[in-house]
């Protein structure tokens, strides 16, 4: 029997504002507990809501990006349920009208095969509290109360885990690039339940389905999902029924565990929240946020391959990091060798900051230091030996310009110079001459070498081996 | 009487005495939940300019206003140790226009209740006869004013918790259009329901208060951002070219002639005075939705509003095995029957599987209802009509009005559904007991109220009316 894995994914992201979705408390990540909150967040009586203009901002530039259509009139629903982490006693959502609906994305798994997968919808809502339990009792942070959020829906158009993660992957980039969100799964800011069920291949029908919670990582995402389907399979195999339940992935154990079972749905009451009026959006004010946005990681790769001649592969690794293509895009404002200096910030400046462990945040590399040194090679002012050693000095900040004069590093690249030396290394060297006439091409190896030799390094290896060429073959 | 001013060397005395006189009475209309600290509020008049409408005047804040550091009950026990750690919008605009809170007044418990009866603090008694209710759920507050303690107290209105105890009291009780004062820092019974209000004993005094009071907040985003007009400046009680509509299905339901005697004699001077008076009655079948839209709203509102008193971080907490039994048992504990009775009835009609045929159905005839009073209002500047059928109840006693008083003891939250702005007026005294009108116009039409509301105060020379208790 074959079976067809259907996945839906639900993700929760932190939106990147100054302050709270509806409270003008400050929102921070690990400061100490309880620090960054007002009357609020922490659901005291008498206090009203007020919607974050920043946050609605970021919501429709990421609706946007989702291709989704736009709700201009936002509105907000009251989600009723008690729990601890959960001040209010509600949640503040939107239930009946989310912000963005019916969009798309296109995914590319690592084999290289693209597809679109639909987005449900988008809608901005309030995170909760963070809770700590111990033996010696439970305790409640609620500086992340408040928080605002987007959750983001897709319809079950996911069939394995290696979609799953392409399609993680491809929204945190995108939330990424725009600004949006930090989109740190390990600290939560983006976070990711997956709907996981199988059904036999050509059945129209859904089988029951589970939720995996709380994945920290996308490849976790990519594992939970393929241990789930292995299990789901194993218990339909044995006759056995999947159970609708919500489940974690055990990292170490490399399974599902399961956390609850769900009976039936929960009824959460919602209804409109009086305290927030509908918000008419200007559709002047949604364009204008639209037609600024960010460069989309799609754009910017297909903008390095049309302007700047770079390769399918060389522009992906610097779409995959948006520093690493901010960095690249700084470089090529002082130079025009952009294949050249997508292939020294790709190679050489990434392994430099892997040596020594360095964040790019903190990357020391000035781009028109790099810029420079690069328009010197191409010039022929220093050779790409040379070039190793400048850049080196430039990783400690140093203007490639006076280290190459301090070093003395200048490129012989004058013919009337060059040509004294390779005379009197020819001079001194008559059985390389022989050798040459004999027919032995590696002579003119040999004899470039005592030319490097000769001269410290400098000689323009182009120009002084053209001239070793027609010096022997006049002699 | 109008807002006495006060010169800085006489603010101290003004207040203690004020202090004095509500604690004396205490015992006889228990209208007090906490008596607030003045030495500090005395203090900070320092830099309060005396020229400020509100200069050294004890005032009341019923106690669902916040003010920082002071205790806020909301007259239920689960918040019976809450301190406010903040102040109400209306809190700063009272205290920057020199006034002294003196104390948090009583109410039915978190607003729910038009008796006065459901206090954690017991029943409030009316200084006019103190076997009778205070009306409420504004009840201390408008017994701190009727017995003179102070000229002014804050009220909130949700069906006519200022309207009605006004009326059973003799004063003028005020509820401004809904947006016209911020909401932000009072503990709500039903958010989109809720209106800050007050009470004053003479019209120009309610007048300058609503210039203090109203404004737009950006904390609360139902507040308007409408201009504040010069009411005081503006008072006028020339009658001519004013057009006002007898609400006829709550008249022709009243049974006492003398209620009915002094509201018609009152109408004879409005009409002398060059004003239209018309009958109108809107849509019967609407006016007996009024209750039970009403209640599946406003219940439905609260229980969602009412769910942060859990007991975790604030309030009375009961100790329980899990996190969920402590919530159940301090919520238990804590809220009264009659509270828990509505958050049952309110979440009943929001169930997914209810919400169209209770809730949302409600929601469509309160649409209908407030259009049928848009289309009265579109002729008319007030609908009129007595605030009650009958003087105060006793304790204990059923209200006796007739067949409709469904109709005539809850047509003001005609003003709620609305949010127009909607004000009682006292008119005299049935069996030494007073009775008002009560009038609503269109919205942030507040001058409308105020200018008929002082023709009103000419014509039965009730300005200032306040009586000692007689216990």
């Amino acid at each position: 029997m074959n079976y067809e894995t259907i996945i839906g994914i639900e993700i929760h992201c932190e939106l990147k504002t100054k302050t709270k979705m509806f409270s003008s408390a400050p929102v921070t990540f690990g400061e100490m507990a309880n620090t960054c909150v007002n009357e609020i967040d922490l659901g005291h009586p008498g206090t009203l809501p007020c919607v974050n203009k920043e946050a609605v901002k970021l919501a429709i530039k990421a609706a946007t990006a989702m291709n989704c259509e736009i709700d201009p009139l936002v509105k907000f629903d009251r989600k009723n349920y008690y729990y601890s982490d959960l001040p209010k006693g509600y949640q503040i959502t939107q239930q009946f009208h989310p912000l963005g609906r019916n969009g798309h994305i296109t995914i590319e798994t690592k084999d290289g095969v693209k597809k679109d997968i639909r987005i449900n919808r988008i809608h901005m809502e309030e995170d909760t509290a963070k809770q700590f339990h111990s033996d010696a009792g439970s305790l409640i942070d609620f500086n992340r109360a408040g928080t605002p959020l987007i959750e983001i829906v897709s319809e079950p158009d996911i069939r394995n885990g290696a979609e799953a993660a392409a399609y993680v992957e491809k929204l945190r980039t995108l939330l990424y690039y725009l600004g949006v969100s930090d989109v740190k799964m390990e600290e939560g800011s983006m976070r990711c339940d997956v709907n996981v069920s199988i059904r036999e291949e050509g059945s129209e029908t859904f089988g029951t389905k589970t939720e995996v919670k709380n994945l920290n990582s996308i490849s976790n995402v990519q594992k939970a999902i393929d241990a789930e389907v292995e299990r789901q399979i194993g218990l339909v195999s044995n006759g056995e029924r999947v159970i609708q339940a919500t489940r974690r992935y055990d990292e170490t154990q490399k399974t599902t565990v399961l956390m609850r079972k769900k009976e039936g749905d929960v009824d959460y009451k919602f209804f409109p929240d009086p305290n927030i009026t509908p918000i008419r959006l200007d559709d002047a004010w949604i364009k204008d946020i639209q037609d600024s946005m960010e460069e989309l990681p799609d754009e910017r790769k297909a903008r390095y391959m049309s302007d700047y001649g770079l390769k399918d592969y060389d522009a992906g690794v610097l779409v995959a990091n948006r520093e690493l293509g901010d960095f690249f895009d700084e470089v090529c404002k002082y130079t025009q060798n952009y294949k050249k200096s997508a292939n020294w910030v790709i190679v050489e400046l990434t392994a430099a900051l892997n040596k020594d462990n360095i964040k790019f945040e903190n990357n020391p590399c000035n781009p028109k230091y790099l810029a420079d040194m690069i328009n010197m090679v191409e010039k022929g002012e220093i050779s790409g030996k040379q070039a190793k050693e400048v850049f080196e000095e430039i990783m400690k900040g140093k203007d490639p310009k006076k280290v190459v004069e301090e070093k003395g590093m200048k490129q012989m690249s004058d013919s009337s110079e060059l040509l004294a030396v390779v005379t009197s290394v020819l001079d001194a060297n008559p059985q390389s001459i022989e050798d040459f006439k004999n027919g032995k091409d590696r002579a003119v190896g040999f004899l470039m070498g005592q030319v490097m030799k000769a001269s410290k390094g400098q000689a323009n290896p182009k120009i002084a081996n053209q001239l070793i060429q027609e010096e022997l073959k006049k002699r | 009487m109008d807002f006495e001013r006060v010169r800085k060397e006489d603010v101290n005395a003004r207040i203690h005495s004020a202090v004095a006189k509500a604690k004396e009475k205490q015992e006889d209309l228990n209208a007090v939940v906490s008596f607030v600290d003045v030495e500090d509020q005395i203090e900070a008049l320092k830099d309060i300019d005396e020229k400020q409408p509100f200069y050294g005047m004890p005032i009341v804040l019923k106690d669902n206003v916040n003010m920082k550091g002071v205790r806020t009950t909301a007259s239920s026990r689960i918040l019976d140790n809450y301190v406010s750690i903040y102040d109400a919008h209306i809190t700063t605009k009272l205290k920057e226009a020199g006034a002294v809170v003196i104390a948090k007044a009583s109410m039915d418990e978190l607003g729910m209740g038009g008796t006065n009866e459901n206090a954690y603090t017991g029943p409030v008694c009316n200084p006019w006869d103190t076997s009778r209710i205070s009306g409420g759920s504004s009840g201390g507050s408008a017994v701190l004013v009727s017995s003179g303690v102070v000229p002014f107290a804050i009220g909130t209105d949700t069906g006519d918790s200022i309207r009605k105890p006004a009326a059973f009291n003799g004063i003028i009780g005020m509820k401004p259009t809904y947006g016209r004062i911020s909401r932000y820092g009072v503990i709500p019974y039903a958010s989109s329901l809720d209106h800050v209000g007050y009470f004053t004993t003479s019209m120009k005094d309610a007048a300058v208060a609503l210039e203090v009071l109203a404004g737009r907040d950006d904390r609360d985003m139902t507040s308007s951002y409408k201009e504040v007009e010069k009411y005081s400046e503006n008072l006028n009680s020339d009658l001519s070219g004013k057009k006002i509509a007898i609400l006829d299905n709550v008249q022709n339901a009243i049974t006492n002639e003398d209620v009915k005697e002094n509201f018609n004699s009152l109408m004879g001077k409005l009409e002398a005075r060059g004003a239209t008076i018309e009958h109108v009655s809107l849509d019967d079948k609407l006016m007996h939705a009024l209750l039970p839209v009403y209640y599946i709203i406003a219940n439905a509102e609260a229980t969602a509003n009412h769910s942060n008193l859990d007991g975790i971080r604030f309030g009375q907490r009961e100790d329980g095995e899990s996190v969920e039994d402590v919530m159940i048992n301090s919520r238990t504990k804590g809220l009264s029957s009659n509270v828990r009775k509505r958050f049952v009835i309110g979440s009943y009609s929001l169930f997914a599987a209810n919400q169209d045929k209770i809730f949302r159905k409600a929601q469509k005839v309160r649409r209908l209802i407030v259009e049928e009073l848009k289309r009265t209002l579109d002729q008319y500047d007030v609908v009129i009509a007595n605030a009650s059928a009958t003087i105060a109840p006793k304790f204990n006693e059923k209200v006796q009005a007739g067949n409709d008083d469904i109709v005539t003891e809850n047509y003001m939250v005609l003003g709620n559904f609305s949010g127009y702005p909607s004000m009682t007026v006292p008119t005299g005294f049935v069996e030494g007991m007073p009775i008002g009108i009560n009038m609503t116009a269109k919205p942030f039409e507040e001058q409308t109220l105020f200018n008929i509301g002082l023709a009103i105060e000419e014509e039965t020379g009730l300005k200032g009316n306040d009586v000692e208790v007689d216990a």
